[in-house]
C-alpha cells in the first residue's frame, strides 16, 4: 500500500515535470486529444493534422519539411543581401497567401518593420498584393516603428491574438535584442495562438543577419532565380520576364534534412510549382519552344527532377544534401555590400 | 526690473518691490532710472515667457474649475459657478487660491463678483467680494480705470470732468453714447450684469470628467495607473447611462508645485471598460517614462472624456467567451498607438492614381477602422482587365541610378545602384506613365517604367524620367521598386 502510494507520487511528480517542460497543466497531459487518424500530438496539446502545416504544394519540399512548414510556429526567412528583399518579401507574401487561402476567418496580415528597414528595402506595396497574391490590401496591417525593441514588442503582442491570420516581422541586421529568449517567446505565442509568425531577416550593410541562434524550428534561405518566360496564347514570349522564381534553401529543419529548391509562384492560381534546379528558361524556350514551366502543365516531371537535382548539387561542390556554398547562411560567407 | 522697447525709448515694463521702494515706476524711461540709480539690474522683457507662465498658471487653476480664461497679459478669469461648493464656499475657495499662489511665490490679488467686469475691478482695486445685485454700489466710488476702457476713451471722459465711474451712472446715457461711443456704455452694462459677458475658456470643456483629490501626493507610476482605473470605473456608470463610450480620454495630473501634465489617449472603438482604459494608460505612461517628472508628487488626478461615441453593446455568447477578433485587434492597435503614436499602426489603402507612389496610401489604423475589415477578395482576371504588374516593395523616394542604355529611349543595359553594378539580362517595357496633369503638378515628367532582371535573377523596377527629345535630352533614371 505504502509502496503503491510512493510510486504514484513519483508518477505525479514526473507528470508535473513533463507538464512544466511542455508548458501546460498536468491535468491537460492526462488525456491528450488523439484524433481518429492517430496524428502526432505536439506541444500544448495542439494536434498535428493536415491543418498543422502550411503545404507549399510542392511534394518534394513538403516531404523534406516533414509535411510542410509548421503553421503554428515561428519560421525564419533569410535574404542574403538587401537586394534579395524583393524575393524574400514575395516569398513571405506567397506563404501568407497560402495561409489566408485556407483561413476561414477574416483575420489580418500583420507586417511589422522598422523605419530604417523600410527606408533601405522599400515599403511593402499594397497594389501588388491583390493581383499577384490574392490578398485584399485591406487585410494588411502595416506597423512601422523606429526601434527594433518596439517592433519586437508589437510582434509579441500581436502574436498573442488569435484574430491575426499571419504575422510577418521584418528585422534588419543582427540586433542584440533578437536573442533566443525573444524568439522563443514568439515561437511560444505562435504555437498558442495557432498562426504562423514569419521572421524576415534583412542583412544590413556591415553585419550579416542570422549569426545568432533563434528558436525557430525552420529557417529558409531565400534568393531570387531567373524567371521563366511569360505564357501567351501562342506559347512563351521570348525575352519576357515571367512569374517570379525563388531559390529556397532549407538551412534549418526539424528533422535535419537540408535541401534546395527552385519554386515558381503562379500569380494566377496563387500556388507554388517546382522547377528543376539548373533549369535554364532561355535555352529551354529556344531549344524546344514548347513549354516554359513544365511543372505547371506536366506535374509528372517530378521524378526526373530528382535525378537532375543530384547532378546539380554534385556540380556545386557542396557536400551531399547540403546547400551549395553561396546559398549558406548569410553569416558564414563573405558577402558583397548592397 | 524688466525693460521694454517703446517707440524709441526703453521704458520700465515691470519692477520688483525693492525697485518700487526706491521710487521707480512702471513706464519710466530706463535712462532716467539709470541716472537715479546706476546699480539697478535690468533685463529685457520676454513676453513669450510671461505668456507661458500665465498659461501654466491657468493650467494649474484647472483644479478649481474647468472654465479658466486668460485675460490680457496678467489676468485669469475663473468661472466658479457650480464648483465653489466643492471647496466649502466661495470665500474659502478664494482664500485657498490666494494662499496657494502666495506659497508658490506669486503676488496675486483676486476679486470675486457675479460679473466678469465687476470681478476684474474687484481684483484690480482690492475690493471685498461684490455680492450679486450690489454692483452699482461697488462701482460708485471706483475710478474710471475700473471699467476696462481703452486709454483714449478714458482720457476723453476724464477731460470733461467725469473722474469717477459713479458719475457716469448719474449722467444720462444717450449723450454719453453719442459722445464717447458704445463701448463706454457696454462696459458699464457688463459691470452691472445688464449685458452678459461670456468668458471663453482656454481649453475645451470635456463633456464628462471625474477627479480625485489626494491628501498624500502620488508619485509612482503604478499609483497613477491605479487611480486611472479607479476614475475610469467611476466614469463607467455615467457612460452607461448615456449609452456612450469614450473615443478620447485625457488624464490630467496636477503636481503639487503647480505643473500640470496632460496625457491623452485615443481609441479606435468606443471604450467603457475600466480595465481596458487602465491598460491603455499603462502603455502611454510606459512610453512617456522620463518625460513626466513626478517631482513632489501629484495631488489631483482628473480623468476626462473629450470625445464620445455611441456604444453598441454586443450580445455575449452563452459560452461566455466572446470570440470577437476585431475588438481584440482594435484594442491592440490602441495600445500600440498609446505607446508609439498614431503612425505606428497603419492600414494601406489603394488610391485611384497612376503614379505608383500615390496609388497606395497608409492611413492610421484608427482612421481606417471606420471602414470594414471584411472586404471581398477580388480574384484577378475578373471584373475588367488585369491591372499592370507592380513590385512587392516600393521605395518612398525613388533612388537615382546610373544607367547605360543602347539608345537614349531604349531599355537599360547596365545600371549602378547603391555602388553595385548590375547587368540587365532581360527587360520588359516600357510602361509609360504620364504625369497627372489634373493635379496641378506641372513639374513632373513622363516616366517610362521597365521591369528588368539582372543576371542573378533580381528583378527591379526602373524608370526613365522625362520623355527623350521632347522633355529632356539627358534623361535621368530611377529605381523605384523591387519585384519578387
Amino acid at each position: 500500500m505504502a509502496r503503491e502510494a510512493a510510486a504514484r507520487q513519483t508518477l505525479f511528480a514526473l507528470r508535473r515535470e513533463v507538464a512544466r517542460i511542455e508548458g501546460t497543466l498536468a491535468e491537460r497531459l492526462v488525456l491528450p486529444p488523439v484524433p481518429a487518424d492517430g496524428a502526432l500530438v505536439r506541444h500544448s496539446g495542439i494536434p498535428s493534422g493536415s491543418s498543422a502545416f502550411i503545404r507549399t504544394g510542392v511534394p518534394r519540399l513538403d516531404e523534406r519539411l516533414n509535411g510542410g512548414l509548421p503553421r503554428a510556429a515561428l519560421t525564419e526567412i533569410h535574404g542574403a543581401g538587401m537586394r534579395d528583399m524583393g524575393a524574400v518579401t514575395g516569398f513571405a507574401f506567397a506563404l501568407a497567401s497560402l495561409v489566408l487561402q485556407g483561413d476561414a476567418s477574416d483575420g489580418p496580415l500583420f507586417w511589422i518593420g522598422t523605419e530604417d528597414g523600410f527606408r533601405e528595402g522599400g515599403l511593402p506595396y499594397a497594389p501588388a498584393l491583390l493581383r499577384d497574391y490574392g490578398i485584399a490590401p485591406e487585410r494588411l496591417i502595416l506597423s512601422r516603428v523606429r526601434k527594433t525593441g518596439e517592433a519586437l514588442w508589437i510582434a509579441g503582442e500581436a502574436a498573442r491574438l488569435k484574430a491575426v491570420s499571419a504575422l510577418i516581422l521584418e528585422i534588419r541586421g543582427n540586433p542584440a535584442r533578437l536573442d533566443l529568449t525573444v524568439t522563443r517567446r514568439l515561437q511560444r505565442r505562435a504555437v498558442l495562438a495557432g498562426h504562423p509568425v514569419f521572421l524576415v531577416r534583412q542583412s544590413s550593410g556591415t553585419k550579416p543577419a542570422g549569426a545568432e541562434p533563434t528558436a525557430a524550428p525552420v529557417r529558409l534561405l531565400l534568393s531570387p532565380a531567373p524567371a521563366g518566360l511569360r505564357q501567351t496564347v501562342s506559347g512563351p514570349l521570348p525575352g519576357s520576364i515571367g512569374p517570379p522564381v525563388f531559390r529556397v534553401g532549407i538551412d534549418k529543419n526539424r528533422n535535419g534534412l537540408p535541401g534546395q529548391f527552385l519554386l515558381e509562384w503562379a500569380p494566377d492560381t496563387h500556388s507554388f510549382h517546382e522547377r528543376p534546379v539548373g533549369h535554364d528558361p532561355e535555352n529551354d524556350a529556344e531549344n524546344n519552344g514548347i513549354v516554359v514551366s513544365p511543372s505547371r502543365h506536366r506535374p509528372d516531371l517530378a521524378p526526373s527532377s530528382g535525378a537532375l537535382m543530384a547532378l546539380a548539387e554534385a556540380g556545386d561542390g557542396a557536400p551531399r544534401g547540403e546547400p551549395p556554398g553561396k546559398q549558406h547562411a548569410a553569416h558564414r560567407g563573405a558577402r558583397r555590400a548592397g | 526690473m524688466a525693460s521694454r522697447q517703446e517707440n524709441n525709448t526703453r521704458r520700465i515694463a515691470a519692477l520688483d518691490e525693492r525697485a518700487e521702494a526706491l521710487g521707480l515706476k512702471c513706464g519710466m524711461g530706463i535712462a532716467d532710472a539709470r541716472a537715479m540709480y546706476p546699480a539697478i539690474e535690468i533685463a529685457e522683457e520676454d513676453c513669450e515667457a510671461d505668456r507661458r507662465l500665465l498659461e501654466s498658471l491657468a493650467d494649474w487653476c484647472d483644479r478649481y474649475t474647468p472654465l479658466v480664461a486668460v485675460e490680457g497679459k496678467d489676468g485669469l478669469f475663473l468661472d466658479i459657478s457650480g464648483s465653489a461648493h466643492l471647496f466649502g464656499g466661495e470665500k474659502r475657495l478664494l482664500d485657498e487660491v490666494l494662499s496657494c499662489f502666495l506659497h508658490q511665490g506669486f503676488a496675486v490679488s483676486a476679486g470675486l463678483a457675479s460679473t466678469p467686469g465687476a470681478a476684474w475691478a474687484a481684483a484690480r482695486f482690492s475690493l471685498s467680494p461684490i455680492r450679486e445685485g450690489k454692483e452699482k454700489e461697488a462701482l460708485w466710488p471706483l475710478p474710471l480705470a475700473a471699467l476696462r476702457l481703452p486709454a483714449e476713451t478714458r482720457e476723453r471722459v476724464e477731460s470733461v470732468g467725469l473722474k469717477r465711474a459713479g458719475m457716469l451712472l448719474a449722467t444720462p446715457r444717450a449723450p454719453l453714447a453719442r459722445r464717447f461711443g458704445k463701448e463706454l456704455l457696454l462696459r458699464i452694462d457688463q459691470f452691472l450684469g445688464i449685458v452678459d459677458e461670456p468668458v471663453s475658456p482656454r481649453l475645451p470643456v470635456s463633456p464628462l470628467s471625474v477627479e480625485r483629490r489626494l491628501t498624500e501626493p502620488a508619485m509612482l507610476q503604478s499609483e497613477i495607473e491605479y487611480l486611472a482605473g479607479l476614475l475610469a470605473s467611476t466614469l463607467r456608470t455615467e457612460l452607461e447611462r448615456r449609452g456612450e463610450g469614450a473615443r478620447m480620454l485625457r488624464l490630467s495630473l496636477f503636481r503639487v508645485d503647480g505643473v500640470v501634465n496632460r496625457i491623452e489617449i485615443g481609441t479606435s472603438q468606443p471604450l467603457r471598460d475600466p480595465a481596458l482604459i487602465r491598460r491603455l494608460f499603462r502603455e502611454r505612461l510606459a512610453a512617456l517614462e522620463g518625460a513626466i517628472d513626478a517631482g513632489y508628487g501629484f495631488d489631483l488626478v482628473r480623468l476626462s472624456v473629450s470625445a464620445t461615441a455611441p456604444f453598441e453593446t454586443p450580445q455575449a455568447g452563452l459560452a461566455g467567451e466572446n470570440a470577437d477578433g476585431e475588438e481584440e485587434l482594435a484594442m491592440l492597435a490602441d495600445r500600440i498607438r498609446a505607446r508609439l503614436g498614431a503612425r505606428a499602426v497603419l492600414k494601406p489603402a489603394c488610391m485611384e492614381s497612376h503614379i505608383p507612389e500615390r496609388a497606395a496610401l497608409e492611413l492610421p489604423y484608427a482612421e481606417a477602422a471606420a471602414g470594414s475589415l471584411t472586404a471581398t477578395v477580388r480574384k484577378s482576371g475578373q471584373g475588367g482587365p488585369l491591372p499592370p504588374q507592380r513590385p512587392v516593395r516600393l521605395f518612398g523616394h525613388p533612388e537615382q541610378v546610373d544607367v547605360t542604355a543602347e539608345v537614349p529611349e531604349g531599355p537599360p543595359l547596365r545600371f549602378r545602384w547603391r555602388n553595385v553594378t548590375h547587368r540587365v539580362a532581360r527587360s520588359e517595357g516600357p510602361e509609360r506613365i504620364a504625369p497627372e496633369w489634373w493635379h496641378a503638378a506641372a513639374l513632373e515628367r513622363t516616366r517610362d517604367y521597365y521591369r528588368v532582371e539582372d543576371e542573378a535573377g533580381h528583378r527591379y523596377w526602373i524608370y526613365r524620367e522625362g520623355f527623350y527629345g521632347a522633355e529632356t535630352v539627358h534623361p535621368r533614371w530611377f529605381l523605384q521598386g523591387l519585384f519578387a
